[in-house]
């Protein structure tokens, strides 16, 4: 162990493979712009809720969370059902349901990547993040 | 109906930009300011602020990948432990009281402190132990004269445990906790700090994610409150990204290990008088 050690250019392992490099340098702007025009989804969702809900609709619901009572839960078909309907309340849930899910996208293709690499440990990690995560919704749903 | 809109968004994007110029992300501003500032529960700021998080951990990734320091493997790795403790964490800020939560944020507060006043520096290690080069966690980056160094890790499992409880906080509170996981890799596996920070900025949207979804699946986020505080700390964030490489940075630090340390005392003082 030392301070700084300085090598040579020439390693004996490459930090990352070409696809690791590719993934990160191409999909991380990519997820960017999504997440921006899932953003802007949102904001569009907000104004026309403002403009279609009477001016008190927003207060009475703002106090009526900081009193503790959330009650946002619809099945997920009921969810895109009232969103396709135009619902913008519910088009700005399943905006929030995209941004967050974005992110996690970015493992599936790191998923993707491993298994063509056949670098099976990786595949194994990569796996076991996406079953946990829908192993939270899961448990959101029972708990 | 505006005023209430107006001083919820500027709570956020007060709360983003602070989070961007400490560098401890928005998460930690954004609780405290919703459920001090907007008298909100516990449960709604930490839902909200967890979107919050995810959306502004994307904009800072794009940064740090462009320098090449993330380190994609280690990040692979390190996912499954954060994501187990997020997933938890989520859970369990369902279902225990609301004065643990607070006490809990305290005391990550307290340790953001201590991690923003901590000396850093760098102890690159040359040779790694069996299970990270069995898994093929090892890296370069340049130093500050240009060269390249070549980095290995050691302590992997050590670095995974403190990993997972990175993720329960994350989960519990609503926080990123790049504080925790930062310390995990530098002190711990120790990877260069340049590292630890990028490759800790590119685990944060996915562990916020999986907190979040739990949130979501749960019912736990309120839209009207999450909507405008998300989109807030996101115009935050990016605001005091582009501010920073001006800004006194020494100064900037001690005044917010003195923000840092007023919330750990509010936080906590509310744990206890609801005791």
């Amino acid at each position: 162990m030392s301070k700084s050690a300085e090598h040579s250019p020439k390693f004996e392992h490459t930090a990352q493979s070409a696809d690791e490099d590719r993934i990160l340098r191409v999909w991380t702007p990519l997820l960017l712009r999504t997440i921006l025009v899932v953003a802007t989804i949102i904001l569009l969702g907000g104004l026309v809720l403002m403009g279609t809900h009477s001016p008190g609709f927003y207060a009475q619901r703002y106090h009526i969370i900081q009193g503790g009572h959330v009650h946002e839960k619809q099945t997920f078909v009921e969810l895109l059902q009232s969103a396709v309907e135009g619902d913008p309340h519910s088009v700005m849930t399943v905006g929030l349901f995209v941004l967050t899910l974005v992110p996690l996208a970015r493992v599936a293709f790191c998923f993707l990547l491993f298994i063509k690499e056949r670098d099976f440990a990786y595949v194994g990690f990569t796996a076991y993040v996406l079953a946990g995560l829908v192993f939270g919704m899961l448990l959101g749903r029972i708990g | 109906m505006f005023e209430i809109l107006v001083s919820l968004l500027a709570l956020a994007i007060g709360a983003g930009f602070v989070g961007a110029l400490s560098g401890l992300g928005g998460g930690v501003f954004i609780v405290p300011a919703l459920v001090i500032g907007a008298h909100m529960p516990m449960t709604v700021a930490i839902g909200a602020s967890l979107i919050s998080v995810v959306a502004t951990s994307a904009g800072a990734s794009v940064a740090f990948v462009r320098d090449g320091w993330t380190n994609l493997k280690v990040a692979m790795v390190l996912e499954c432990a954060t994501v187990t403790g997020a997933v938890t964490g989520a859970y369990l800020a369902g279902v225990i009281p609301t004065v643990i939560l607070e006490l809990l944020f305290a005391l990550m507060m307290l340790q953001s402190a201590y991690f923003s006043l901590r000396k850093q520096g760098d102890d690159i290690i040359e040779h790694g132990d069996p299970l990270a080069k069995k898994l093929d966690l090892m890296g370069e980056v340049p130093d500050e004269g240009g060269r390249t160094i070549h980095y290995e890790i050691v302590h992997v499992p050590g670095g995974a445990a403190l990993m997972v409880v990175a993720g329960l906080m994350s989960g519990l509170l609503g926080i990123g906790s790049g504080a925790l996981k930062v310390m995990a890799m530098d002190y711990i596996m120790h990877i260069p700090l340049k590292v630890s920070s990028a490759t800790s900025n590119f685990m944060i949207g996915v562990t916020a994610g999986a907190g979040a979804l739990v949130f979501l699946a749960r019912g736990d986020v309120a839209t009207v409150i999450a909507a405008p505080v998300a989109l807030g700390v996101t115009a935050g964030a990016l605001l005091g990204s582009r501010i920073l490489p001006y800004a006194n940075v020494r100064w900037l630090r001690l005044g917010f290990v003195v923000i840092l340390l007023l919330i750990a005392v509010e936080m906590g003082w509310r744990a206890l008088s609801g005791i």
